[in-house]
């Protein structure tokens, strides 16, 4: 009888993860470390990390200075360029571009986006932004476009670049900065490199999915006219896969401009990212928002830019472009040294100050609702889940203590669902619940590590097999000996909080999207924007209202991660095959016996490929959400960042990326098995 | 046996092969040469024992011996079903792959030896190719596509189109040369196609189903316009098709492949007349045979030779069964076979012709 139960992968992973707890839960009053791992047992890898690396970044050091030094004369002369040209000029300019690439539309995108600048009184500091991304991009465009020629090449590298660059995607920025700021010291300039380095991967993989894509008959076609290689690759293959290579290029410029405007937080030079560190530390947050939407419209323009290159567009006339140019000549001409110092204008202030009043009113009236929703949400949500219902539930949060007898009751109640689902044929389930229950009575923070070891190694081996299973426990037995386990765990409970927040609402609105054409109309703008502004300026609006803490990282996260989900769902409902659909219909299916039995199964893959994304976005996120006040791996990464310690920003860095790979190769393997076992391939 | 004369007495005149290829193998998988060498000792050079022990170590024998010349001005059509080898096999020729084993003579030339270098030249000068899916350059306008093999050779702007447009009208897309392959039909693609395929006058002409991605009546279209072009061009040509009605039209003579392996080569008439086995029976199977087999294939050379009635033309020997049929439908006696001088040289049985046509409804 068992053993016929326990014959399916999922019923076996599944039942041992709730051996590994009921031993744990059993041992744990008298073995204290199987929760807390003692530091006697770690091994010193933070140090020796740091001397290592330390030690290559010393012999490193007068390399990496004398770069520095000589990248410093390409970004000051195209930053006095930049702000030192007439606004009229540089307004001027942009517009014809808009016009060049897209008409009127962006034109006018253009020369409305540069005077919100202008009048918001940032023009200076925004000059300075651009000015690292327009030698950064260059820099990252060159470096990437050659990996991913290199890479195309020869097929020998294609696959470990391709691994190298699935790394580098889940480190997280700050733990970029770290040895960037030991290797070239203080200044713009580790901002610039750091940019250039996290910008490079986009390019590199567009360039690589794009010479992969060009048409085999093309390729041999360029072949049979006796080009050379060289002919081939330059004349043929690259302007074929043009458009994918303009991807990348527009992922490009909005990495850079993402890490630049991060890269404030190791010491700004009057540029915008700065000015919203300071205006967001003095608390002014009207100040804030209103440098944080420079930051958007500057996203905004350049990604739309850059975007409207990706895709076929009309030629526009010329002659405006060079209207445009003349007439931004003609009024800087005119204005010489008429114009007023860019950094006085300010029509905006008002109503910052407007926006700071208000807010200051509104938190002073409701500042008991918002109380409300933040400790409603901490006591009876993240604080049970981090530190257990047996820990959380006191007279202060709850109203009354939790006491042994609940305990007893709560797993009675989850016996018996358990038993009940197992009856009714869902074994997985039943048992699942019952060690959902066992981790919410516990809380994450507090699982003993054995359990976590053998739930994941289980999960791995149901999503990929032996190999996948044993990848992840190694880098989890890692992570444990590098004395990073308990704020690994603080992590993983805020990711996993806020991305469970993120697939149930992301998915109920991906739904609603896909079932109402009106939904989606509202909602494809906000994800548009959603996914171009920087992850920094997600801070301001949480701080607003909530301040400091773990609940505002958990809003800015979910704010963030949510997109992918909205997106992803939407896009597997609404792609159902339309000859599925017909044969649903003329079975005389109803609308929301389609939606069960046809689009929700069908778009499975997909939704969990969404839901992989938010994952990594969450991960993400929460490096950046340390500003504001998290523990675990992203406060140590950033407290790394702060004293220049490279061991624990590198261990903690590799820590979170080992934990974002898990999670993603994890839900990977479950979404290629559902690809497969519905017959799709790719 | 029935043999097609008068095409076969011309076409073995011809002294050096344009394409001579002796057991050509192309092996997919890990270190396919040796492999196949292994294979080919174990087995003791039989080509089907070679094959089953290349695929019981989990390589795939994509081409297998195949042994075949293709002559100077001849349609050389390679026939089969997808995955029976043909487009790998035409590409071993061109080089686009490499081959396993076996050699491949082009005017006597060992191009399995070629460097890359004297492979550029080939293909710049004496190789055209016209592809399945038309490989257009999507960023070029259909001038720049068809004088790209013209720009890979070095040839200045003003000469590379002049010759472009002389192909460009010859396809008969006068007009079009500044569109872009996204604006034309199916069919004006693959004109395009041919077009490049012929820019710098290639002496040997690849075409890789040329027309399988078309409409069937921009198909025959297309093969007539094809057949008008060769007919002027005479070109060398080894041309790659699944549809068989499409080979029996074109092809000098045809090669059927199976599986990789080439069963049988022959002009249309043996193809149709005389199948080696039934899987090619079964391809001309739906094929109106009248339309190909010729009244040499049914007359029996009678003790005496009546001289052809007067009022009822005699058959020639070169007409094909629906002809004849239709000419003596209302006899029933031996009908009298003329050649070429008019000379009297056989009979035929309408019975016989009857049944010829009849054999494969049976």
């Amino acid at each position: 009888m068992l053993t016929a139960i326990f014959r399916e992968s999922g019923a076996r992973a599944a039942g041992l993860s709730l051996l590994a707890g009921v031993i744990c839960w059993i041992l744990v009053p008298y073995v204290s470390w199987l929760t807390v791992w003692p530091t006697a047992w770690t091994l010193p890898t933070t140090q020796w990390i740091g001397g290592g690396v330390g030690w290559f970044l010393e012999l490193m050091k007068p390399t990496g200075r004398g770069l520095a030094y000589l990248l410093e004369f390409p970004m000051d002369w195209t930053r006095l360029t930049l702000v030192n040209t007439p606004w009229p000029m540089t307004i001027g300019l942009v517009t014809a571009l808009g016009w060049y690439i897209g008409g009127w539309r962006l034109s006018a995108l253009g020369a409305v986006g540069l005077a919100f600048v202008l009048a918001s009184g940032y023009w200076n500091e925004s000059m300075s932004t651009l000015s690292l991304v327009a030698i950064s991009v260059p820099l990252a465009l060159v470096i990437g476009g050659a990996i991913g020629l290199l890479a195309n090449e020869y097929p020998r590298f294609k696959g470990p670049v391709q691994s190298v660059l699935d790394v580098m995607q889940t480190i997280p920025t700050f733990a970029y900065l770290t040895p960037l700021l030991v290797l070239f010291g203080f200044g713009p300039v580790v901002g610039l490199i750091a940019s250039a380095i996290y910008a490079a991967p986009p390019m590199a993989r567009n360039v690589i999915l794009g010479l992969e894509r060009v048409d085999p008959e093309v390729r041999e076609a360029a072949i049979m006219s006796g080009g050379t290689r060289t002919q081939q690759l330059f004349q043929v293959e690259i302007p074929t896969a043009s458009q994918q290579i303009m991807v990348g290029v527009n992922q490009c410029l909005m990495a850079a401009l993402s890490m630049v405007i991060i890269a404030a937080v190791i010491g700004g030079f009057n540029d915008i990212g700065w000015e919203v560190l300071l205006t967001m530390r003095k608390a002014q947050f009207g100040q804030a928002l209103l440098a944080g939407l420079v930051i958007v419209v500057f996203a905004v323009v350049i990604d739309r830019m850059s975007g409207a290159l990706a895709q076929q567009r009309q030629q526009h006339d010329k002659r405006v472009v060079w209207g445009l140019i003349v007439l931004g000549i003609v009024a800087s001409l005119l204005t010489w040294g008429q114009l007023p110092n860019v950094s006085d204008y300010a029509f905006f202030d008002p109503s910052a100050e407007y926006v700071d009043r208000s807010l200051g009113a509104f938190t002073a009236a409701n500042g008991a609702a918002l109380d409300g929703i933040k400790n409603g949400a901490m006591f009876y949500m993240l604080l049970p889940l981090r530190i257990g219902l047996d820990d959380a539930v006191l007279t202060f949060t709850w109203g009354f203590d939790w006491t042994a007898g609940m305990t007893l009751g709560l797993f009675a109640v989850a016996f018996a669902v358990g038993l009940l689902l197992a009856w009714r044929g869902h074994v997985v389930g039943g048992i699942l619940t019952v060690v959902a229950v066992g981790i919410l009575h516990t809380g994450v923070s507090q699982l003993p590590w054995p359990f976590v070891m053998v739930g994941i190694g289980a999960v791995a081996w149901v999503s990929g097999g032996r190999r996948l299973s044993i990848i992840c426990v190694a880098m989890l037995v890692m992570i444990l000996l590098s004395d990073l386990w308990e704020r690994s765990l603080l992590s993983l409970y805020l990711c996993g909080a806020a991305v469970f927040a993120c697939a149930v609402l992301g998915a109920l609105t991906g739904l609603l999207c896909a079932v109402s054409p009106l939904a989606w109309r509202i909602v494809q703008p906000i994800c548009d924007m959603l996914q171009t502004i920087p992850l920094f300026v997600f801070l301001i609006p949480v701080l607003m209202f909530f301040q400091i803490g773990e609940f505002s990282a958990f809003l800015a996260i979910i704010a963030y991660a949510i997109v992918p989900m909205v997106r992803y769902t939407r896009h597997g409902l609404t792609t159902t095959p339309e000859d599925l659909i017909e044969a649903a219909v003329s079975s005389g299916a109803t609308g929301p016996q389609i939606m069960r039995e046809v689009r929700i199964p069908f778009a499975a893959p997909t939704i969990l490929l969404g839901l992989n994304q938010t994952i990594l976005y969450a991960f993400a996120m929460l490096v950046i959400a340390a500003l504001i006040g998290t523990t675990g791996l992203g406060q140590s990464i950033y407290l790394a960042l702060g004293k220049a310690d490279v061991g624990l920003g590198l261990a903690a860095g590799a820590a979170m990326a080992m934990l974002a790979m898990i999670a993603d190769r994890l839900v990977q393997g479950f979404a290629d098995e559902q690809r497969k076992a519905l017959g799709l391939n790719g | 046996m029935s043999t097609d004369k008068s095409s076969a007495a011309s076409l073995s005149e011809a002294a050096v092969p344009v394409i001579a290829c002796k057991g050509l193998w192309k092996v997919f998988g890990d270190a396919p040469e040796s492999k196949l060498q292994d294979a080919l000792t174990q087995s003791g050079g039989d080509a089907r024992a070679a094959a089953d022990l290349l695929i019981k170590d989990g390589m795939i024998a994509a081409v297998r011996d195949a042994t075949f010349e293709v002559h100077a001005g001849e349609i050389f059509v390679i026939m089969g079903l997808s995955g029976s080898g043909k487009s790998t096999m035409i590409r071993c020729i061109s080089r686009l792959m490499e081959s396993a084993g076996g050699s491949i003579e082009i005017d006597g030339e060992d191009i399995l030896k070629a460097s890359p270098k004297r492979l550029i030249e080939l293909r710049r000068t004496k190789l055209g190719m016209v592809f399945q899916h038309f490989g257009l350059f999507p960023h070029m306008t259909v001038l720049d596509n068809v004088a790209f093999p013209l720009k890979m050779q070095g040839q200045n702007k003003q000469t590379r189109h002049a010759r472009a447009l002389e192909v460009i009208n010859l396809v008969g897309l006068e007009g079009r040369e500044n569109s872009y392959p996204r604006e034309l039909s199916g069919g004006q693609r693959q004109r395009v196609g041919i077009a490049r395929s012929l820019a710098a006058d290639p002496e040997l002409w690849f075409l890789d189903e040329p027309f399988s991605a078309l409409d069937p009546l921009i198909r025959r279209q297309l093969q007539d316009e094809f057949l008008g072009i060769q007919s002027r061009l005479k070109k060398s040509i080894v041309f790659i098709t699944h549809d068989i009605a499409e080979a029996l039209k074109l092809a000098d003579r045809i090669a059927i492949m199976r599986d990789g392996e080439i069963i049988q080569i022959g002009t249309p008439t043996e193809i149709v007349l005389n199948p080696v086995d039934d899987y090619v029976r079964e391809f001309s199977r739906d094929v109106a045979k009248g339309r190909h087999a010729r009244v040499a294939s049914v007359m029996t050379a009678a003790k005496t030779i009546p001289a052809p009635k007067k009022g009822q033309p005699a058959l020639r020997l070169d007409m094909t069964l629906e002809d004849a049929l239709a000419s003596c439908i209302s006899t029933y006696k031996p009908v009298t076979v003329i050649d070429d001088q008019g000379k009297a040289i056989g009979v035929v049985d309408p019975g016989d012709l009857a049944a010829a046509l009849q054999v494969e409804a049976t």
